[in-house]
């Protein structure tokens, strides 16, 4: 635990010289921020039409019947805590996984490049502790950009939003996705990424697979909840929550036994 | 202390380190030769516990070393060919990492003590990123000899490094034997090795030459005595001969005389150019550089 502590405070102090490899997730946090805005506040502004007047959002209805802390708003409230709660998720899949693989880049794949690896791997630390300290390492930052990016965007929709709509986004449900889907989607992609790049020869593929894994599910999600075909209740959570717990334990084992010191040490250059 | 048993590597279907053995000793320092791609840096990282052979063995005080070996890394001190160390992060950070990495307790003494030691306590808060080639070089090498490891590897450890900076290191390899360490060094600088080894590799996939330099030099190019005379020496061949020494060379005022190490052979000589009317200005063994005897093992191993 020692070793693995050592590494995560050394990746951290890296990071805290190195405040511009959070830009790409920072912007991408920023853009999962206002697109709802945008949808919500912006348009009905600028067109003078009320989403309430819409038909379009007739599912807003279904689920501002569903839902204990969206029953009291204005129709034009549910609406709006609908959007942002669905927007939600891509807010957090996306923030995390953009964080965490921005930090990756600059983990394992990045000791390789700095040719800091080799003699990191010739002290007594296992494959395990490695794997775990990068992992953490990067997931950790990942996971805190996110957090901050929920209280902005709950501030924001405290100030442009309808009255009491922000109270919507301290449910359960929001809070679930943010504190425990979040982290665990982070680390399932960051050790994925792990997992990669002992089956590639170059460090951009095993970003790019680790992303990939990821960003596809997230941006599937995403779609099928505004098309209505998902609803991220609780017990959806609970089981999304449960399926990636069982993938981060059964990818740590892969990833101790897929994770090719060797081949990181000659094949990559 | 460090013992490599026929050690094969092969990376696909090139051969890199054909069969190597030996064995060392505490105290001793060995030094790996060989031109670029021979399999030396292969070979350390097979002694490092960071990859694998396809065969043979690696022991370190008895102990195989192997993938899960982790405790055995850490008797081991692993110079590498670049300096690898975190460029935005201090000399004290970098050090400090892996004081805790390596388990050394407490950590903070002993960075304190190895950055006195190694005269950069001065540069400790700076980032390494702002160190010149040398003391990026006394930066790793501090972290190499952090935990007090027993065998130490150095992967070319003078390479573009200044004069100074490779003085300092050489002697730096000497108080590593005063302190009984076993050393392994791996090095294109054959006059470095004629100063600190003390038995000498030739590899090129295979060992060619495993021995003393002395001893590869006797080999090679058989004992020398090298008699400088006052005056021209080519009158004195003849009495030079009359000992029954047949390799004489002469060249001006010296006399080169191989004496196929018969001990007895260099008063004899003195003898017999004084009675013949020499008058001796120096006798002195003939050292070949090591140069020589390492481009003749290369040179007798190439296809």
């Amino acid at each position: 635990m020692k070793r693995i502590l050592a590494l995560v405070a050394k990746d951290f102090a890296e990071l805290r010289q190195s405040p511009g490899i959070f830009v790409p997730a920072l912007l991408t946090g920023v853009g999962a921020i206002v697109y709802p805005f945008v949808i919500v506040v912006i348009i009905p502004a600028v067109t003078g039409e009320r989403l309430s007047d819409s038909s379009d959002f007739e599912i807003a209805e279904l689920f501002n019947r569903t839902e204990p802390a969206v029953r009291g708003l204005s129709a034009e409230g549910a609406i709006q805590a609908f959007v942002f709660q669905q927007a939600l998720a891509l807010l957090v899949g996306i923030t995390t996984v953009t964080g965490g693989m921005s930090v990756a880049a600059h983990s394992v794949i990045g000791e390789k490049q700095a040719r800091t690896l080799e003699p990191l791997l010739a002290t007594p630390l296992r494959t395990g502790e490695l794997l775990a300290a990068k992992v953490i390492g990067a997931a950790v930052p990942g996971v805190v950009l996110t957090i901050l990016c929920f209280v902005a965007y709950v501030v924001l929709i405290a100030i442009f939003a309808e009255p009491r709509v922000w109270t919507a986004l301290l449910t359960p449900r929001s809070l679930g996705l943010v504190f425990l889907i979040g982290p665990l989607a982070a680390l399932l992609g960051l050790q994925l990424a792990v997992c990669a790049s002992s089956r590639v020869n170059d460090p951009r593929s095993a970003q790019q697979l680790g992303a990939i894994v990821l960003i596809i599910p997230v941006g599937v999600l995403q779609v099928a909840q505004f098309a209505g075909g998902v609803v991220l209740t609780v017990p959806i959570l609970m089981a999304i929550g449960a399926v990636l717990a069982a993938g981060n334990l059964v990818v740590l084992r892969a990833a101790v036994s897929l994770f090719d010191r060797e081949s990181i040490l000659i094949r990559w250059k | 202390m460090l013992t490599a048993s026929h050690l094969t590597r092969r990376f696909d279907t090139r051969v890199a380190v054909d069969d190597v053995t030996f064995e060392l000793a505490p105290g001793e320092i060995f030094a790996l030769l060989g031109p670029n791609g021979a399999g030396k840096t292969t070979t350390l990282r097979m002694l490092a516990g960071l990859i694998a052979p396809t065969s043979g063995t690696v022991h370190v005080g008895g102990e195989p070393m192997t993938a899960s070996a982790s405790h055995l890394r850490g008797r081991i001190g692993f110079l590498t060919e670049a300096p690898g160390l975190w460029d935005r992060l201090t000399v004290f950070e970098n050090l400090i990492v892996y004081a805790r990495l390596q388990g050394v307790v407490p950590a903070q003494r002993a960075v304190n003590a190895a950055l006195e030691l190694f005269g950069i306590a001065n540069r400790a808060s700076d980032p390494t990123a702002q160190l010149s080639k040398g003391l990026k070089q006394r930066v790793a090498l501090a972290r190499t000899l952090l935990h007090d490891p027993a065998i130490v590897l150095l992967d070319e450890p003078t390479a573009g490094l200044d004069p100074e900076s490779a003085h300092d290191t050489r002697a730096l390899i000497l108080r590593l034997r005063g302190e009984n360490r076993t050393v392994i060094l791996s090095t294109h600088n054959l006059d470095e090795v004629d100063r600190v080894a003390d038995r000498v590799g030739v590899l090129r996939s295979r060992l060619i030459a495993l021995d003393t330099p002395s001893a590869l030099r006797s080999r090679l190019f058989g004992k020398r005595i090298v008699i400088t005379l006052e005056g021209p020496a080519r009158e004195y061949d003849a009495a030079v001969r009359s000992t029954g020494a047949t390799d004489v060379t002469v060249d001006g005022d010296r006399l080169s005389i191989g004496v196929d190490g018969d001990t007895v052979i260099a008063p004899t000589l003195v003898t017999a150019l004084v009675n013949a009317g020499a008058r001796i200005v120096s006798v002195i063994p003939e050292e070949r550089p090591l140069e020589e005897v390492y481009l003749r093992l290369i040179k007798d191993e190439s296809p």
